[in-house]
């Protein structure tokens, strides 16, 4: 190992990456653009949710229910006077999401403490909307006209998210995933292009070894990596007030583990692909993708048929989400990280192990 | 059709059928990845990992840790004697969700007496958090309405009726929104790529200098994407059958919203291809514009979860529309009576931006 | 490649050559250790290529045939890096650097990118990050591949005053004027050594076998004179020049065998041989020759169309070739193209040349239609030039440096493909593409995948597919880089005859020897037109001695042009 070859390397590698805008926009823009949309898109907080509503009834009872759900900031109601077909057709139609028929008699069988039935309508069609429709049109119905005492009431206490906020979630996630998606693909895209231009035979012909190549392609989009982390980080603070549990300083070592895990993985990918397409095409299935649905990241692991539950353990991505949002939420420690931490090494060490296995091979 | 033009075609399906790498892309995107999505992910929350503590030890406790453990909802992971273990098993993630049953529960049930249980929830997933919480209290109110049948049950009740996919399950929902993001990758993918591969090999200007139009180069570039969009639907008929989804609407009328859908994809690809110089070039930019796209359509997260602002740019992504129509043709069997205010959105989209792509592309090789 | 047994002195520099494929790029890789022998043993300075590479690698300079520079690097920024990797001291780097520098003559551009310099400045940096190191042995591929003349010339200094160090060297190459550089040449083909010895020594072994065939008084119709000299038993190769043809015999009786068949006026005279000559004396070339004939073309039909055909373009008389007249052409500020006056008479063959960034390749994409015309207009084949008018396309064929193909297309594809976008159809696109193929000599299966053939196959395609419509003006833009001797041969053969039957040519070139074959040399320098003329007309009015050759010619036109422009500034 020659350090002065390896500077010289990352020097170039720097110089280059900083003159491409089209590339060093996809490493600050797209996290941020990323970090933005998910953070405010991805709320489950469903609300102004499109609700016909037909009341039959027209008591003071109904119309008081009808309040209540006009008064309701989750939904946006649309009424309808003449009858209930013109209520269906709004649905089918995809105007509303549910609709409410207050039949004749309700107001009767309030009045006389009989059970008094509401019909509600939901659209499957968009079963997300629709579960979260239910219950909340549920719970305003249970409370009508006055809250009911339950014959045992279900007392909850939330640990570590207590109000429930998707942000908090979902942005000590946006770690594992933002860093999955581009340092791996600037990486590859950085060695497969010098495959491709042929600038890669002045490397060979050169007294520069695999090792030395390796280290010097590699710091500089590390480096970019981690940079990503930070600002992901610390917008998540600043801007989302993200709250943070555990000890910073343990975040950014297991962050330091994972960037070379990603960089690892976009080394291994560039000795797979002779051309930038497939280098690119590759680096989408085997990071981007899983990072981002198999990782835990929005759609629970322990919800997948175990198959899958098996093909998801084989992308890094998954835990080193688990020990971010460990560290961030519930404020673990690092021996309660450290088998993910010790996994994610494994990891990194077997990708690396392997990358430059295959790199030497080329080489000779 | 000149013969000019039939030699274009000709040509680009020839390229097609060559092109491995875009072959294999649109095989995975229509088959593997659409299947594996659609198995993989949902939003209904199932199997939550639990830990129970039952302190009771009743015959009515046990009945409940039984329910418990049979609801589809959640997995009984542990039944622990004491809170603090459990507590770990929380903290550990091990579970998401500790249900603590009191001392003196079947006591409080048989004299009628309020009590309450403990639920402790891993705020983690607020998503997981509160599905938990709603499916374990209809858990326990099987129980009430089983033990209590005689409970006072006044006051309004609602009776749901779920229309077009009564058990809920995200399945059909992920399948059909797999085909259209499909359909919109390829859209934009495949004529990105075929235009800007002309550029890279400097084939482009020899049909410059050939006596064809501008016009006839961009019709025999975005065709064959069209033609091959049309065909996918075919095949992704058969997936979406297998996972049980109904065709309950006009073939028809389908194909034709697929068409002005995947007008406005190749727009998109032509525009993206009119400002890249390089292969890699229009596919990063193919991945900055479909992005937001995916993003803003409705397809990941509801529209009714965005910000305001958010939802207002959703109207201007056609995969938004098409979703609707997608949705509106097979799960409610609508026709174009129905559609037709989202039809003309797609085509207000799909046209103007045809229109826009064909004046870049023709002032950008110039 | 095999069996392969190649040693190299120390100081000596080895010029390798021989035709696509025939393995100079394999045998460098070795050399360098990037490739390792299959079989056998490479050693470098007593050193093995497998085990020891990288301690040979500290002690070589590699430059490879694409291009070695990081575009987004300065060239200031290349240097050092390639310095770097190297082990080069720092307190000797500076001075290396400008001594190299000052002799590519870049000193005045160390801050440019890389990728924003012409081909031939490219080439001269690549060439000073391979002896920043000071290598004990340089390998060169291709070194002069797409290069300018001015600045080939200074690459060769450099390449002479590294040679004087002791410095040894091996270098492939096409181009027959780089190798009569070489103290020995090695001649390849599939992979074995054919020919090895001092260019000298290879050219006394032609001795005898090239003659030179004139006509004492009125000149004969050259297309029917070759067509019998081809007949002649052991002819390898004729090469038509404007005023006589040339040829390559293997007979020794050649002088007895012409008289004998050609008319009574004709002059054979012993021609100098050239380094070229000895490639077409490789046997595979001679099944080749045949297709260059027009009326051997396969079946009888298609023998006849050609003379009709020819009889057709003959009866528009009025479809001259190409006049332009003030052509200026403009991008923002910069004047690219500045006030041309050129006409290429129908039939003409025309070599346009210049250096790099001279307004060649603009000049002709103006001309085809395909750039904006600022001021001034161009009239080719009878339609005036404008971006929109598509009847002039129709009169054009174009084929471009990088032969523009198809290569996920089989070569009977590419021709269909092209046929068709010039409307031909059916039988008549049929016709069209074994005429074509018959006249470039296309001889590979319709079937074969173009990204398989080799690159002299695929200028072969490339110029049937520009052809196949007939131009009446037909533009080549470098149309040989990278093609060996033989098949720059028999490409020139076929220009001729196409120029014989009507059609004008217009070439931009690099190599001044391929202007030989034109009839007229027009030279471009900074946008505009410096000399024009027959390269006879041309040396009376540089007042130069007749055997000047092109080079010369040619670095005189530019200098004096640099003189005037100077002269005119301070005026």
């Amino acid at each position: 190992m020659n350090a002065r070859r390896i500077v010289a390397l990352l020097l170039k590698e720097t110089r280059e990456l900083v003159r491409d805008p089209v590339t060093l926009a996809l490493a600050v823009v797209m996290p941020l653009v990323m970090l933005f949309l998910f953070g405010y898109a991805i709320n489950m907080d469903v609300d102004e949710l499109a609700l016909g509503l037909y009341d039959q009834d027209n008591t003071p009872a109904s119309r008081a229910l009808v309040a209540r759900f006009a008064g309701s900031p989750y939904f946006d109601i649309i009424e309808y006077r003449h009858n209930t077909r013109d209520l269906d057709r709004s649905l089918q139609q995809s105007r509303i999401r549910a609709g409410i028929v207050i039949p004749p008699g309700f107001g009767r069988a309030l009045l006389r403490d009989q059970p008094a039935p509401v019909q509600v309508i939901v659209d499957g069609g968009y079963p997300m909307v629709a579960g979260l429709g239910m219950a909340y049109i549920d719970a305003v119905i249970a409370y009508f006209p006055a809250p009911r005492p339950e014959p045992v009431e279900m007392q909850t206490r939330v640990w570590y998210n207590p109000s429930l906020n998707s942000i908090n979630f979902v942005i000590p996630g946006l770690f594992a995933v933002i860093l999955m998606a581009f340092p791996p693909l600037l990486t590859t895209l950085a060695i497969v292009r010098e495959k491709e231009t042929g600038t890669v035979e002045q490397i060979y012909a050169s007294p520069l070894r695999s090792a030395e190549y390796v280290l010097g392609k590699l710091l500089p989009y590390a480096l970019v990596a981690f940079l990503e982390i930070l600002m992901v980080i610390l917008v998540g603070f600043v801007w989302f007030e993200i709250p943070i549990a555990g000890s910073l300083p343990l975040l950014f070592v297991a962050s330091l583990v994972y960037v070379f895990t990603t960089v690892g993985i976009g080394l291994l990918v560039s000795s797979l692909a002779r051309t930038q397409l497939a280098a690119m095409l590759i680096t989408l299935i085997v990071t981007l993708m899983p990072s981002f649905l198999f990782s835990g990241f929005l759609f629970p692991i322990f919800t997948m048929p175990y198959s899958l539950q098996l093909y998801s353990r084989l992308f890094p991505a998954g835990y080193f989400m688990e020990v971010s949002r460990g560290i961030l939420l519930k404020g673990l420690g690092v021996e309660a990280v450290l088998p993910n931490l010790l996994l994610l090494i494994g990891y990194t060490l077997v990708v690396f192990v392997f990358a430059v296995w295959r790199m030497k091979q080329k080489v000779a | 059709m000149s013969i000019a033009m039939i030699g274009l075609l000709r040509k680009e399906v020839i390229q097609f059928f060559r092109d491995r790498v875009i072959l294999v892309l649109i095989l995975w995107l229509y088959t593997v990845e659409a299947v594996f999505c659609t198995l993989a992910l949902s939003f209904d929350v199932e199997d939550v990992p639990l830990a129970i503590v039952d302190q009771d030890r009743s015959t009515i406790s046990r009945e409940l840790v039984q329910k418990f453990a049979l609801s589809e909802s959640f997995d009984l992971q542990y039944q622990e004697s004491a809170v603090s273990v459990a507590e770990t098993h929380l903290a550990h993630g091990k579970v998401t969700a500790i249900l603590v049953i009191p001392p003196g529960f079947e006591r409080s049930i048989r004299s009628s007496e309020q009590t309450t249980l403990q639920l402790l929830l891993d705020g983690t997933d607020s998503n997981i958090a509160a599905n938990s919480l709603y499916n374990a209290r209809g858990v326990l109110a099987r129980l009430v309405r089983e033990q209590l049948p005689f409970a006072a049950n006044t006051g309004a009740i609602a009776v749901t009726r779920v229309w077009y996919n009564p058990q809920l399950t995200t399945s059909s929902f992920m399948v059909l929104s797999m085909i259209a993001l499909a359909g919109m990758m390829v859209g934009v993918i495949h004529p990105a790529a075929s235009i800007v591969r002309e550029k890279e090999r400097g084939t482009l200007e020899q049909l410059l200098v050939a006596p064809i139009s501008t016009f006839q180069l961009f019709l025999a570039k975005i065709a064959p994407t069209m033609i091959i969009g049309l065909l996918a639907v075919f095949p992704s008929l058969l997936i979406v059958r297998a996972f049980d989804v109904p065709m309950r609407g006009s073939l028809a009328l389908f194909l034709i919203l697929t068409g002005f859908f995947l007008l406005s994809a190749v727009a998109l690809g032509v525009l993206i291809a009119a400002y890249s110089r390089t292969l890699q070039q229009a596919l990063l930019l193919s991945f900055f514009g479909l992005f937001p796209v995916m993003f803003l359509s409705g397809t990941l997260t509801p529209v009714e979860a965005m910000p305001d602002v958010l939802q207002a740019l959703s109207r201007l992504s056609p995969l938004r529309y098409y979703m609707d129509i997608i949705i509106g043709v097979f799960l409610k069997g609508v026709g174009w009576r129905d559609l037709w205010d989202e039809s003309l959105c797609l085509i207000a989209i799909a046209i103007p931006m045809l229109i826009l792509s064909l004046g870049i592309f023709r002032r950008r090789l110039q | 490649m095999g069996d392969i047994s190649f040693a190299v002195r120390r100081g000596e520099r080895v010029g390798v050559v021989g035709a696509d494929g025939a393995g100079k790029t394999t045998l460098l890789q070795m050399l360098a250790g990037i490739l390792d022998p299959s079989s056998g043993d490479c050693r470098v300075f007593g050193l093995d290529t497998r085990r020891e590479s990288k301690i040979i690698a500290a002690r070589i300079g590699y430059m490879s045939q694409g291009f070695t520079l990081y575009d987004r690097l300065s060239v200031d920024e290349n240097l050092a890096f390639s310095a770097r990797i190297r082990d080069v001291p720092q307190d000797q780097y500076l001075a290396r650097r400008n001594s190299l520098l000052q002799m590519a003559g870049l000193t005045t551009f160390t801050q440019r990118p890389a990728g924003k310099l012409s081909g031939g400045m490219r080439k001269k940096l690549s060439l000073c990050t391979n002896l920043i190191h000071e290598p004990e042995l340089l390998i060169l591929d291709e070194p002069g591949l797409g290069v300018d003349p001015l600045s080939r010339r200074q690459l060769w200094e450099m390449l002479d005053r590294f040679q004087q160090r002791q410095v040894t060297s091996v270098i492939a190459t096409s181009y027959m004027d780089e190798a009569m550089r070489c103290d020995r040449v090695v001649l390849l083909r599939e992979g074995q050594v054919l020919a090895d010895g001092t260019p000298g020594a290879l050219l006394e072994q032609l001795r005898g076998r090239v003659f030179s065939v004139t006509f004492s008084t009125s000149p004969e119709p050259l297309d029917d004179v070759s067509v019998k000299l081809r007949r002649l038993q052991g002819m390898r190769a004729i090469q038509r020049l404007p005023d006589r043809l040339r040829c390559v015999t293997d007979a020794d009786d050649f002088k007895q065998l012409a008289m004998r068949e050609l008319p009574a006026n004709t002059v054979v005279t012993p021609a100098e041989p050239q380094l070229e000559d000895l490639f077409v004396l490789d046997s595979r070339t001679e099944v080749e020759m045949d297709c260059v004939e027009p009326p051997a073309m396969g079946n009888g039909e298609q023998a006849s169309r050609f003379p009709v055909e020819a009889a057709k373009l003959d009866a528009d008389k009025d479809r001259n070739g190409v006049q332009t007249q003030n052509l200026s052409i403009r991008f923002g500020e910069f004047t690219a193209v500045d006030r041309i006056n050129l006409t290429i008479e129908r039939g003409e063959l025309l070599a346009l040349l210049g250096p790099n960034g001279a307004g060649k390749t603009t000049l002709i994409r103006a001309i085809c239609g395909l750039t904006a015309i600022a001021e001034g207009g161009a009239v080719v084949g009878g339609e005036a030039v404008s971006l929109k008018n598509r009847n002039l396309r129709r009169q054009i064929g174009y084929m471009s440096q990088k032969f523009s193909l198809y290569l996920d297309m089989t070569a009977g594809e590419n021709l269909a493909f092209f046929a068709n976008l010039y409307g031909l159809s059916g039988n008549t696109a049929r016709a069209a593409v074994a005429w074509a193929s018959a006249v470039t000599g296309l001889t590979v299966p319709l079937r074969t995948m173009v990204g398989d053939l080799s690159g002299a196959i695929r200028q072969r395609l490339a110029l049937a597919g520009s052809i196949l419509h007939r131009p009446a003006v037909l533009f080549l833009d470098e149309p040989t880089s990278g093609i060996d001797p033989a098949s720059r041969y028999r490409f020139w053969e076929v220009i001729r005859v196409l120029a014989s039957q009507g059609m004008t040519v217009a070439v931009t070139t690099h190599y001044l020897d391929e202007a030989a074959y034109c009839d007229r040399l027009a030279l471009m320098m900074n946008g505009r037109l410096i000399a024009h003329g027959s390269r006879d007309a041309l040396i009376e009015s540089l007042a130069l001695s007749p055997d000047t050759d092109m080079e010369t010619l040619f670095l005189t036109a530019v200098a004096r042009a640099d003189s005037a422009s100077l002269s005119e500034g301070e005026g």
